[in-house]
């Protein structure tokens, strides 16, 4: 079993160096240099910078990259936290739903008219049902939509505006992500041939699921988690440009209009560590509920 | 094809409501098509004319569905975007598959593990997501390639999976048998695609075809995809973000054509076990 953890530990570092080599090269082949040498000599230098966390420099502010787009990382990982509880609330109880019965797993195939729908279209949805609807309008003050000016100003449309509307969009994405997970960990939970000798050995239904086919979905849903990271991700950026919120996914497009590549590798390293941390966690968790070595 | 089996490999049977649901995804990509080759036959005026039309104006029996901020017919412009999101997502998804589905066989057969290598720099690749990827690729070319940015973005996905179910393949036993009666690798490797290629085709082309539309349209609605005068139904809507709060048809129809054409797709993509993806 320790050599299994040693290999997922020693994959989960190579995956970081390889992101770092990855941003690395970006960097240097957004501007290379003439000849094949100099630029393998640049990235080997802005791979060695990279690993004491120096990405250059931006080009708009000449602020140092990392320090940059950390500075809006907080408001990227709110959005994604919050859009993932609101997933999780909303994906669930829907995907259990969903995968209980035969009837509903049949109707399973409708939800995915909702599932179809891209995110900017559920972000331009939500805005038009908030402004026809319950009368809210963008924030009266754009230049500060922090939530305690907001709510200082007395703004509280603006505030649900700014800060309710990314969430739901982020949320509704992450639902559709897990219900979908869900129903197919559950299905294959479902219809693993061990419930049948279980069941002829005198067990309960209500005992097999909870014993066998919980922990199995639970560890599935675990083993998903990267993905689920990826799609709250895609989700941020369009939210965050829609909406006009200041985090890491909205500087990223401003970054990448600007050609400002040292950002834009300094948001992607941190994109893909977020992802690296989300997947390995989800992998150790799922290893400690469904072990590695059962048949 | 898959989706239109009455039974897997295995004897399996899938539902009788899901391979319909994978019937109508193909009939609806199929009326797709049609729409597309046709629409300067459907459309009631070229790409991009306008009508001296009220702009704005709702829809009625002259406009059905309705005229844009520069008093555009709305039905004709989402018909030619269609053309325009259906041509290039198709274009993607043949990119993506070429690379992806058909490179993730070939280096399972590799020597000294390169194969493992490019699946692990694939990985790595995979960690950031494909619509993330897709606009890096616009920027470091241009936006006239955003379709093969999407193509390529779309790849690690696919190869990863084809890499994953190749290697699984070249581990199984009828491998083992194959390689130890003398078969060469070429045959094998042949064998396992026309297999992969049977079953799973529909799955992966499906919802590689879903992917690129979705990536492609929300390309062009953040500003990194079509360039105009050629419009696609991502910039389309995005051209009518400021009028359609109050004129909601500019958004509607074509939001409407685009979530229609990725859910056939989708329903197309019904997996070996009679799954819509």
């Amino acid at each position: 079993m320790w050599r299994i953890w040693l290999l997922r530990a020693a994959e989960f570092l190579g995956s970081i160096a390889g992101v770092i080599l990855l941003v690395s090269l970006l960097t240097v082949a957004a501007q290379p240099p003439h000849g094949v040498w100099f630029f393998a000599k640049d990235v080997a230098d802005q791979f060695l910078r990279a690993l004491t966390g120096d990405l250059g420099r931006s080009a708009t502010t000449g602020a140092p990259a990392m320090a940059v787009a950390w500075k809006a990382f907080p408001v990227t990982v709110q959005l994604i936290a919050s859009g993932a509880v609101l997933a999780l609330l909303i994906g669930l109880p829907m995907g259990f739903l969903l995968s209980a019965g035969r009837t509903l797993r049949a109707a399973a195939p409708l939800l995915q008219i909702v599932t179809a729908i891209p995110v900017f279209l559920i972000a331009l949805a939500l805005v038009w049902i908030a402004v026809r609807s319950f009368h809210m309008i963008a924030p009266v003050h754009p230049e500060d939509t922090s939530l305690t000016a907001l709510l200082r100003h007395g703004d509280w449309n603006g505030a649900w505006f700014t800060y309710l509307l990314p969430i739901l969009t982020i949320g509704a994405a992450g639902s559709a992500r897990l219900q979908m997970a869900l129903r197919r960990a559950a299905g294959a939970a479902w219809a693993a041939p061990y419930r049948n000798g279980l069941r002829m050995m005198g067990l309960g239904l209500l005992d097999i699921n909870l014993r066998f086919a919980l922990p199995e979905i639970a560890a599935a849903l675990l083993r998903d988690v990267r993905e689920f990271v990826l799609t709250l991700i895609s989700a941020a950026v369009i939210a965050e440009w829609i909406f006009q919120r200041n985090g890491a996914a909205d500087l990223f497009l401003k970054a990448i209009s600007s050609h400002d590549w040292a950002v834009v590798s300094s948001i992607l390293f941190l994109f893909a560590i977020l992802t690296l941390v989300a997947g390995f966690l989800g992998d150790v968790l799922a290893s400690l509920i469904v072990s590695e070595d059962r048949p | 094809m898959n989706g239109l089996l009455a039974k897997t490999d295995n004897g399996r049977h899938i539902p009788a409501f899901r391979t319909v649901i994978g019937a109508v995804g193909i009939a609806g990509l199929g009326l797709t098509a049609v729409v597309v080759a046709l629409d300067n036959v459907i459309a009631h005026a070229p790409a991009g004319a306008a009508h001296g039309a009220p702009p704005l104006s709702p829809p009625d029996v002259g406009f059905v569905f309705g005229t844009d901020a520069l008093g555009r017919d709305v039905m004709s412009e989402t018909v030619h975007a269609l053309a325009v999101s259906f041509s290039s997502a198709v274009f993607a998804t043949a990119i993506a598959i070429f690379i992806g589905a058909f490179a993730g066989f070939a280096l399972v057969r590799m020597p000294l593990g390169a194969g493992r290598l490019v699946r692990f720099v694939s990985g790595i690749v995979r960690t950031v997501p494909a619509l993330v990827l897709a606009i890096v690729l616009v920027a470091l070319s241009s936006r006239d390639f955003s379709t093969i940015a999407v193509g390529l973005a779309v790849c690690p996905a696919i190869f990863n999976r084809s890499f994953d179910s190749a290697m699984s393949l070249a581990r199984s036993r009828h491998a083992m048998y194959a390689r130890a009666s003398g078969i060469p690798g070429f045959t094998l490797l042949r064998r396992d695609l026309v297999y992969e290629l049977r079953v799973n085709f529909m799955y992966v082309a499906g919802r590689a075809l879903a992917a690129s539309a979705t990536i492609l349209a929300t390309l062009s609605f953040l500003g990194f995809g079509t360039v105009p005068p050629h419009r696609d139904l991502g910039l389309v809507i995005a051209q009518a973000r400021d009028s359609y709060l109050n004129a909601w048809w500019c958004v509607l129809f074509p939001a409407l054509a685009l979530v229609v054409f990725i859910l056939c797709a989708r329903w197309a993509a019904t997996d070996a076990g009679g799954e819509a993806s």
